[in-house]
């Protein structure tokens, strides 16, 4: 079953600057770990906010879960926000919080405003949030703030915020480019464990293709805001892959 | 051994826990805040309700009635604030030039690393800073008129010495900052300490004590604007003349020409920063 | 096949053609002589001012030597039996209570001031914006006794209009303040809570005022030092406090009980500067 499906998306920052996405195409399927590759500047960030609407499309279809959400109200896409998680780069960890409030606020979207201003979450919140951190190994580092979590753990609180809002779709954008290659491989192992787990496809925007390789099942690879590949892992290969980065090259 | 350490662990945190705690801050919160709000309904009670001549003050309707008089501007006095915003502006430019005359030994004597003294020029320039930013600049000239008279004079000391301490204390730090690489270039050369200061310190602190004294003339502008209210001269008389002839609407124009100085002040200085640093 | 060596006459000779092209002056022509006429401008300006303000430099040094005079004779010894004194004493605690009022009416006006004078979190750029900013700068360019004096004008006497107006004076001190501390924050966090669908007000809630914590408490203190400043003089065109008591002696001619009361005054102003600058000490290291 598709849970996104994306067609002939167009993006620019604004409305005289370049196109950073050219239509854009593709679709997932609900037990998808997908992989968006290509060299920097390239326009992954952008389609992945595209999908959220934190950058508003300037054309083009994204329909998730039988909803169409270019043409959401307000309300709509509130909603839409709250069923799709997202995992930062540089972690967007509220640094002066500590990480249970910080996992916490991964349920805002379904928190009132009067609960909120005095951080009175239900019981089955942080329930749910002792389960998560418990299984990515933070249950020592409840009462700790996150900026004094090391960059690894950090990006795990990043996780479990992400895994609060029981999303339908993740959405992870370079999750591990700040980060050095050992703890690299034992976040995205997490996220691929924690996705296959809980039944949740994932979007990954990632730069190191041989981590794509290893963890996503599909690849699109994109170059200059152009789709140049889309298809199984296995499908890709070094001519695709220097064709994809040819630009980077030159 | 690494079993033990997991068996004696501290028990695992429950969202029981978790709740109690955040129940306890809540309530010292709120005890702070109920605190706060105790000062706030005492001071409100003493100075608002107590004091307040509730029967002269009248309904809301007479309140309306009051305030309503200023609404409107006297047109015909705009012509007779030209002078007066000139002066205004001179007193402010004099001022700021004054204080910065007057700022040079505080900034001396208050930076650690260049006091000629330091056990007394230290805390003696520090004292001289305090004393000049911790009185009122109404206080100042209620002084200064006392000591030379009504009039401008009186305005631009106490303008000059109000800003003595910011600009001095901003400069001072400045100082305190500098790269020390230039200051032994220039001593290597055979430089004395004037030289030093000229070459090596002046280069490097003038662009942030440019900024400082360009950020000070801008509210000195504005605090000259008032002077005249206790005779230091400038629209203030203007406006405490209109005050006292109860022609309100002359004062919002006052006001008004108050805050026309103040933004061809603030062009001024925006571009002079431009231009300078 | 020769080669070339170097005299002295040579190298002579080099230096001299040199010369004839490559020269250095500290003139330059158009900067330098753009430069000098502003200079004079401005010192034509402000010599100028000297001249219109009628400003008797001739005496100006003589002034110096009578300043102190004045000082020996009339304000010294100040008469400090006349400030201790219950009556006063109660009239410095009004001055501090509405020191207090002021600013925290002010703070509170500003924390919404503030985040709708923001850039980068006002709700609406295109008209809650620009009225959030109008309202902090006028409130921020008129003088503190101008507030004083209008207020008083329209309420009467009291204490009433010296808190409006250390209030008003306050809202456009911290709003500034506040307004730029939210443009500096890390948008990240604010992104990231967008993201989970939380709405406007969670999002400052959880993304922008924790980040602004620390520097919204520092802003707090030094209003409440600006604040405590401005109402020891608020009362001097009618609006309570200390102020009052000042212009009455003023007006009698009192000068060893004005001297008095401004030793008070500094006093007052030096501890509450110490508290403030340890608060703010304590606040900083809490980062």
């Amino acid at each position: 079953m598709k849970i996104l499906d994306v067609k002939e998306l167009h993006a620019s920052y604004s409305a005289s600057g370049p196109e950073i996405l050219k239509g854009i195409s593709f679709s997932i399927e609900d037990d998808d770990f997908f992989a968006i590759i290509g060299p920097s500047g390239a326009g992954k960030s952008t389609l992945i906010r595209c999908i959220n609407r934190l950058v508003e499309p300037t054309s083009g279809v994204i329909v998730f879960d039988n909803r169409s959400v270019t043409t959401l109200s307000r309300k709509g896409l509130k909603l839409l926000r709250r069923d799709i998680g997202m995992i930062f780069q540089e972690f967007n960890l509220i640094n002066r919080m500590s990480v249970m409030d910080n996992v916490l606020s991964g349920r805002l979207g379904y928190t009132g405003n009067l609960r909120t201003l005095f951080r009175s979450f239900r019981r089955d919140d942080i329930d749910h949030a002792l389960q998560l951190l418990e299984r990515v190994g933070l249950i020592d580092h409840v009462d700790k703030r996150a900026d004094e979590l090391s960059g690894g753990q950090r990006q795990r609180v990043g996780i479990a915020r992400a895994l609060m809002q029981n999303p339908k779709l993740l959405l992870v954008d370079e999750p591990t480019s700040a980060l050095d290659p050992k703890i690299s491989r034992e976040v995205m192992g997490l996220i691929k464990q924690m996705a296959t787990e809980l039944k949740v496809p994932c979007l990954c925007n990632i730069h190191d293709v041989d981590l794509a390789k290893e963890f996503c099942n599909k690849i699109i690879g994109l170059q200059d805001g152009i789709k140049m590949f889309d298809g199984l892992t296995e499908d890709m290969d070094q001519g695709k892959l220097d064709e994809i980065y040819a630009m980077e090259v030159l | 051994m690494n079993n033990k350490a997991t068996n004696t662990s501290p028990p695992r945190i429950t969202s029981q826990v978790i709740l109690d705690r955040r129940r306890t801050a809540r309530m010292i919160m709120a005890v702070v805040y109920l605190v706060l709000l105790a000062l706030v309904v005492w001071s409100v009670q003493v100075t608002v309700i107590e004091d307040t001549d509730w029967n002269r003050l009248g309904g809301f309707g007479k309140v309306w009635e009051a305030a309503n008089r200023f609404i409107g501007l006297d047109m015909a006095l705009f012509p007779n604030l030209i002078e007066p915003a000139i002066e205004t502006l001179m007193i402010a430019c004099l001022g700021t030039l004054l204080g910065v005359f007057l700022c040079i030994p505080a900034a001396w004597f208050g930076a650690l690393n260049i006091t000629p003294f330091k056990p007394v020029t230290y805390p003696l320039a520090r004292m001289m800073m305090t004393l000049s930013r911790s009185i009122h600049e109404i206080v100042w000239a209620l002084f200064f008129v006392s000591a030379v008279g009504l009039g401008a004079l009186a305005g631009i000391f106490a303008i000059a010495v109000r800003s003595v301490g910011f600009i001095a204390k901003m400069s001072a730090e400045a100082i305190e900052d500098i790269d020390p690489g230039p200051v032994e270039a220039i001593r290597a050369v055979g430089g004395n300490d004037f030289q030093v200061v000229i070459y090596a310190i002046l280069p490097q602190v003038l662009p942030q004590v440019l900024g400082v004294i360009i950020f000070e003339w801008e509210i000195n502008i504005r605090r000259s604007a008032i002077l005249g209210l206790v005779g230091a001269g400038g629209l203030g008389l203007v406006f405490f003349r209109q005050m006292n002839t109860f022609n309100f609407h002359g004062v919002m124009s006052v006001i008004v020409a108050i805050l026309g100085l103040i933004l061809i002040g603030e062009a001024l200085s925006h571009w002079v920063r431009r231009a300078l640093i | 096949m020769s080669t070339p060596t170097m005299s002295p006459q040579d190298s002579r000779h080099i230096a001299k053609d040199a010369q004839s092209t490559l020269q250095w002056r500290r003139f330059k022509f158009p900067g330098s002589l753009i430069r000098y006429a502003v200079w004079l401008s401005v010192f034509v300006f402000l010599a100028y001012s000297v001249e219109y303000l009628e400003i008797p430099l001739e005496r100006l040094l003589g002034i110096f030597g009578r300043m102190g005079a004045t000082l020996a004779n009339r304000y010294y010894p100040p008469d400090m039996e006349y400030i201790m004194d219950a009556d006063y004493m109660r009239y410095v605690v009004e001055t501090i209570q509405m020191a207090y009022l002021g600013a925290l009416f002010g703070l509170v006006a500003t924390v919404p001031l503030g985040w709708f004078a923001s850039y980068n979190m006002t709700p609406s750029r295109c008209f809650v914006y620009p009225v959030a900013r109008l309202v902090t700068m006028s409130c921020r360019a008129v003088h503190e006794m101008i507030f004083a004096i209008i207020f008083v004008a329209i309420l009467g006497y009291g204490m009433l209009p010296g808190v409006l107006a250390l209030t008003f004076f306050c809202t456009g001190f911290a709003g500034k303040l506040f307004a730029e501390e939210i443009e500096a924050i890390d948008i990240g966090p604010v992104e990231a809570m967008r993201a989970t669908g939380a709405n406007l007000f969670q999002i400052m809630v959880f993304g922008v005022f924790p980040q602004v914590r620390v520097a919204f408490t520092g802003i707090a203190i030094y209003t409440w030092d600006v604040a405590f400043r401005a109402a020891t003089v608020v009362g001097f065109f009618g609006a309570g406090g200390m102020g009052w008591y000042l212009k009455r002696n003023v007006l009698q001619i009192e000068s060893e009980r004005v001297a008095a009361i401004l030793v008070s005054i500094i006093i007052l102003v030096f501890i509450s500067e110490m508290l403030s600058a340890w608060a703010r000490n304590t606040v900083m290291k809490m980062k």
